[in-house]
C-alpha cells in the first residue's frame, strides 16, 4: 500500500512547491468518505451486475500496486512532480 | 559435480548398477539440465519491475519532457480491473473506437491475452526519433 506521495511543482518566477502526503493518515482522516465511496462503488456493482467482492479485490490490488510509481512533466520552466512510494 | 551425478557414480561403486546403466542414467540427466540451463540464458536481465516511458521534444522552441514510471505490478492489476468491464460497456467502447477510425473489437480481448502481453514486456523497447522529438519505452 502507499505509503507518501510526493508533489513537487516549480513555476517560472515562483517558489517552487512542494508537499508530501502521508496516505495512512490522510485516509484515515477521509475514513467516512472512503466508506461512503466503497458503498456507492457496491452499489454500482450490483447495478451492472459484476461481482462486486471481485470488484473490490481488483481495486484493492490496484491501490496496492501503486508504490514505485512516478510521473515527471517538464515544459520549459515549468515542471511537474508526483511520485508514490 | 551435480549431487545426482554422485549418486549414480555410487551406486556404480556399490555394485548396484553397471557402467552400462550408469552410462544411460547421466545422459538423461544432462538432457534433463541442459533445458533447464538453456531457460536461464533466455532471461540473464533478471525480473523487471518498471515500464518507463520517456518523451523529450521541442514545443515551439521550448524543451519538455516526460518521464513516467509505472510498476508492472500496477499494470497487472489494472488488466484484472478491466476484466470486470461489462460486455454492454465494451460494446459502447467498440462503437466509439470504430467512429474514431479504430475498428478495435475490445469482446475479443480477454484477461489472459492481456496478462501474457503484460508478462512479456520486459522483451519489448520501443523507440522513435523524429526531429522534434523522441521517445522511448521500455522495462528496468
Amino acid at each position: 500500500m502507499p505509503q507518501l506521495v510526493t508533489v513537487r511543482v516549480n513555476r517560472p518566477d515562483r517558489r517552487p512547491i512542494r508537499f508530501w502526503v502521508p496516505v495512512l493518515p490522510v485516509a484515515l482522516l477521509l475514513f467516512p468518505v472512503v466508506v461512503l465511496v466503497v458503498l456507492a462503488a457496491i452499489v454500482a456493482c450490483l447495478m451492472f451486475r459484476i461481482g462486486a467482492v471481485r470488484a473490490l479485490g481488483a481495486g484493492w490490488r490496484v491501490i496496492a500496486a501503486l508504490p514505485g510509481a512516478r510521473f515527471d512533466i517538464e515544459q520549459g520552466r515549468t515542471a511537474v512532480l508526483v511520485a508514490i512510494r | 559435480m551435480t549431487e545426482q551425478r554422485k549418486d549414480i557414480l555410487d551406486m556404480l561403486a556399490a555394485g548396484k548398477i553397471t557402467a552400462e546403466e550408469a552410462e544411460q542414467l547421466i545422459a538423461a540427466l544432462e538432457r534433463d539440465q541442459a533445458p533447464a540451463a538453456a531457460g536461464l540464458d533466455a532471461r540473464p536481465k533478471g525480473k523487471v519491475k518498471y515500464l518507463r516511458v520517456v518523451v523529450d521534444a521541442t514545443d515551439n522552441g521550448e524543451p519538455s519532457r516526460v518521464n513516467v514510471r509505472v510498476p508492472l505490478q500496477l499494470l497487472r492489476a489494472g488488466v484484472r480491473l478491466a476484466a470486470l468491464v461489462p460486455p454492454q460497456a465494451l460494446v459502447k467502447a467498440n462503437a466509439s473506437l470504430s467512429d474514431s477510425g479504430m475498428p478495435i473489437d475490445l469482446t475479443q480481448l480477454k484477461p489472459e491475452q492481456l496478462e501474457a502481453l503484460v508478462e512479456h514486456l520486459d522483451e519489448m523497447t520501443v523507440e522513435v526519433d523524429s526531429p522534434d522529438a523522441t521517445v522511448r519505452v521500455f522495462c528496468e
